[in-house]
């Protein structure tokens, strides 16, 4: 009896040390949510952008390039396209530069940190649904705060409608992204910060360098790549997103804030063409490939250097 | 000083999870004995209808499934969830109710039927004929209803019907109509006591409320359904549709042009950007909160701010259809569909609620505050006399008598064809409103933005026409 647990414990320790094992053990949830929730609906969104999938008619016929081709037809494509990139690209420069100047304040020893760690946290943890729902609110044409606040400052006459004006509209939904964005890219650089040994800045400080200059030639250097690393989670992040803009424009009237990913869901839920809204919004996929490829490669050329 | 308490042990914690368990059970029993309340009062003492039962053509069992979104009206809500309980007791199905919003509703149709399950029942207010290829047809529904209640009203068979293929796809047993609302102490002033009877009216007297009260009109022309409703009954009025009878496109026309032309003279005259970044509730909320002077919309407001500022729902009047150079027409608001997916698996008790339901609308009607009118007119026989006395307490009482010519003013999406999948489609990517608001934010002319719009519609049509699903 003693020798038969004896060797069912020696059989359980082998198999604790099977490095090989253990390691498959610990990666098999993160694989099987990668396959399940990642990988098979990105199969299955290619599968559709090659069909004639509508809502009421799962059955799938190849139809070729036909949903691509009717895309590069379509001016509201292009629209959105356009918007997608500028939004990304807008989105992501104001980021980065808030994200490193919150980054830098979080990393200062003051009283009351943890509230404020707490309150700029806030915006990233909070639902995004949500959050853009408080937004709207915010934003809204009758009963705004924020134009209460300018009228009663005496900054403006009439609400500004924020949401229905072309520029004000872009300039809306550009804030939200940036505001709920920009404390995951002060985390992270906040990470770079507190790893650049303080014996740099110290004889930085000796050798009588001033703010601006250790900011330019030594932190910044320093943390580029993780400053990389955050302009590329702010740039999928917004790329992708239809929250934003279908909770506060829904795409905007003549598609003046629509982007791929709202169009997408319009054509192929609202509308019905299922296909076509594969398409759409298989158009997302190279470019943010190529441009990850890209901020990583940098990176990594960066972390050499 | 005491000692710490010693830590539940597991035995504790199962005796008050099974406790808390047996709570929830018995309260939840407590609450399905009340059941509907078969006979209440309304506001002005008139009582409501009785509900009637018959049994079931066939032996039912099992489980049914119901989804369907959250009334404007919540009474509805209320009053529904005991009716299915209820019938579901009666004829031996355990029934489900889901509600969810309106705007949650496309998206979670279309994943069930994607994925082939999910609820045996579902509805939506909006067309829902591009589901034909995956729904149940519900032909023998509507003969047996017709035998019982008479002839189905055009605009709800329109909307439920597809000629080509012969199928009713959906079954269309209420609707509500979308009359004009306004602010009566505002279009007094302007010449207008009881309100614009024509677009010109409400382009005259819009335009000199805006420029004497500062207060615009609330036509939207963003991406959300209202404003699909209002550019439908525009063009419409002017003579012009997306399709003929025929369900070929006719889009492109001198009479779409005009209504276009129109819509910027009057966006420039009455209205602000505000209208461009609309969703569905911002013109209730405009016309409560007393910054717009008329809005095309149900009665919903109206009734919302009965309960919460009597004032100023006493200030707001309704007006039919506005007569345009060739017509007055208005969409129908809300268009009740229901369809039973091929794979539900309760079919027949589907059915038969649903018969049970109809037979039943003058409650619906009546618990929903008179937003819901009968797609068979025989099934309310009160209702003339309840638009005339309002039970709810309308001041003047006779408030929405001009409801009773309802359906006289009111047609279905795709008017004068049928709501077919093309249409839906149109309605579902706002080609109409967008065409609009091009014209109206100057980024093209009435001519050039109809052109575009007459192309994007013609693309869908031809899609959906090659699938058997649209004539023409």
């Amino acid at each position: 009896m003693s020798a038969a647990s004896g060797s069912h414990r020696a059989g359980r320790r082998t198999l604790a040390d099977r490095d090989g094992f253990l390691a498959w053990v610990f990666l098999l949830p993160s694989v099987v949510y990668i396959v399940a929730l990642v990988a098979v609906p990105f199969g299955l969104a290619i599968a559709l952008a090659f069909s004639d999938v509508t809502v009421g008619d799962p059955s799938y016929d190849w139809v070729g390039w036909q949903n691509f081709e009717r895309n590069l037809g379509d001016p509201v494509f292009w629209r959105a396209l356009g918007n997608t990139f500028l939004f990304t690209g807008v989105s992501m420069l104001l980021i980065v530069v808030f994200g490193k100047v919150l980054a830098n304040i979080l990393v200062a020893d003051f009283r009351g940190k943890w509230l404020v760690r707490f309150l700029v946290l806030l915006p990233w943890t909070t639902p995004v649904a949500l959050s853009t729902i408080a937004w709207l609110w915010l934003l809204d044409s009758i009963y705004s705060p924020i134009d209460w606040t300018l009228r009663r400052l005496g900054l403006i006459d009439a609400n500004l409608n924020w949401l229905g004006e072309p520029t004000l509209e872009m300039v809306s939904v550009i804030a939200v992204h940036v505001w709920r964005l920009t404390p995951l890219a002060a985390v992270i650089v906040m990470a770079g910060l507190v790893a650049i040994p303080r014996d740099l800045d110290e004889a930085a400080r000796v050798d009588g360098a001033g703010f601006w200059r250790r900011m330019f030639e030594i932190t910044v250097p320093l943390t580029l790549p993780v400053i990389a690393v955050a302009a590329l989670f702010g740039a999928i992040l917004t790329f992708t997103d239809m929250t934003v803009v279908y909770v506060l424009t829904r795409g905007g009237a003549t598609h003046s804030s629509e982007v791929l990913a709202s169009w997408a869901y319009v054509r192929g839920i609202g509308g019905g063409d299922v296909g076509q809204g594969a398409s759409i919004a298989l158009f997302l996929f190279p470019i943010l490939l190529a441009a990850a490829i890209a901020i990583l490669r940098s990176v990594r050329r960066m972390e050499v250097l | 000083m005491n000692p710490a308490p010693p830590p539940p042990s597991r035995r504790h914690v199962l005796q008050a999870g099974g406790l808390t368990a047996a709570g929830l059970a018995l309260a939840a029993c407590a609450s399905e004995t009340e059941g509907p309340q078969a006979r209440r009062t309304g506001a002005a003492g008139t009582p409501a209808p009785r509900t009637t039962f018959t049994e079931p053509r066939t032996k039912l069992s099992g489980t049914l499934s119901i989804l369907l979104w959250s009334h404007f009206v919540p009474s509805h809500d209320k009053w529904f969830d005991g009716f299915v309980r209820d019938w579901g007791r009666r004829v031996g199905v355990n029934v489900r109710v889901d509600h969810i919003s309106v705007n949650d509703l496309p998206a979670r149709i279309a994943a069930e039927m994607q994925a082939r399950q999910g609820h045996d029942l579902l509805q939506d207010i909006s067309t829902l004929s591009r589901y034909e290829p995956g729904v149940t047809d519900l032909s023998d529904l509507v003969q047996e209803a017709d035998r019982r209640w008479g002839k189905q009203l055009d605009l709800c068979r329109r909307s439920s019907f597809n000629p080509n293929t012969g199928k009713f796809y959906a079954y269309s047993p209420g609707w509500s109509p979308d009359p004009g609302d306004y602010r009566v102490s505002l279009w007094q002033p302007a010449g207008f006591p009881n309100g614009p009877e024509t677009w010109d009216d409400l382009l005259k007297g819009g335009s000199e409320i805006k420029k004497s009260k500062n207060i615009q009109l609330g036509l939207g022309m963003s991406q959300e359904i209202d404003s699909n409703m209002a550019a439908r009954a525009l063009l419409w009025s002017y003579g012009a549709s997306e399709q003929d009878a025929q369900e070929r496109v006719v889009l492109n026309s001198d009479e779409a042009v005009a209504a276009v032309e129109f819509m910027t003279r009057l966006f420039k005259g009455s209205m602000t950007n505000e209208v461009f970044s609309w969703n569905a509730s911002s013109n209730n909320q405009g016309l409560v909160a007393g910054r717009l002077s008329y809005i095309l919309n149900s009665i919903s407001a109206w009734r919302t701010a009965q309960g919460a500022n009597p004032k100023v729902a006493d200030d707001i009047g309704f007006v039919p259809a506005l007569r345009g150079p060739k017509a007055a027409l208005a969409a129908q608001h809300v268009m009740y569909n229901w369809i039973v997916p091929s794979h539900a698996k309760a079919i027949d008790a589907a059915k038969e609620f649903l018969l049970h339901y109809t037979a039943n609308f003058a409650s619906v009607t009546y618990h929903s505050k008179l937003y819901d009118l009968p797609g068979w007119p025989s099934l309310v026989p009160q209702l003339s006399g309840w638009l005339d006395a309002d039970p709810f307490g309308a001041r003047p009482a006779n408030k929405l008598a001009l409801l009773k010519n309802a359906v006289d003013w009111s047609v279905n999406i795709g008017y004068p064809g049928p709501a077919n999948p093309a249409v839906g489609e149109v309605l579902g990517t706002f080609v109409i409103p967008n065409m609009m608001a091009r014209a109206a934010r100057g980024e093209a002319t009435p001519k050039q933005a109809v052109a575009e719009a007459d192309r994007r519609i013609r693309q869908i049509f031809e899609r959906w026409r090659s699938r058997g699903l649209v004539g023409g």
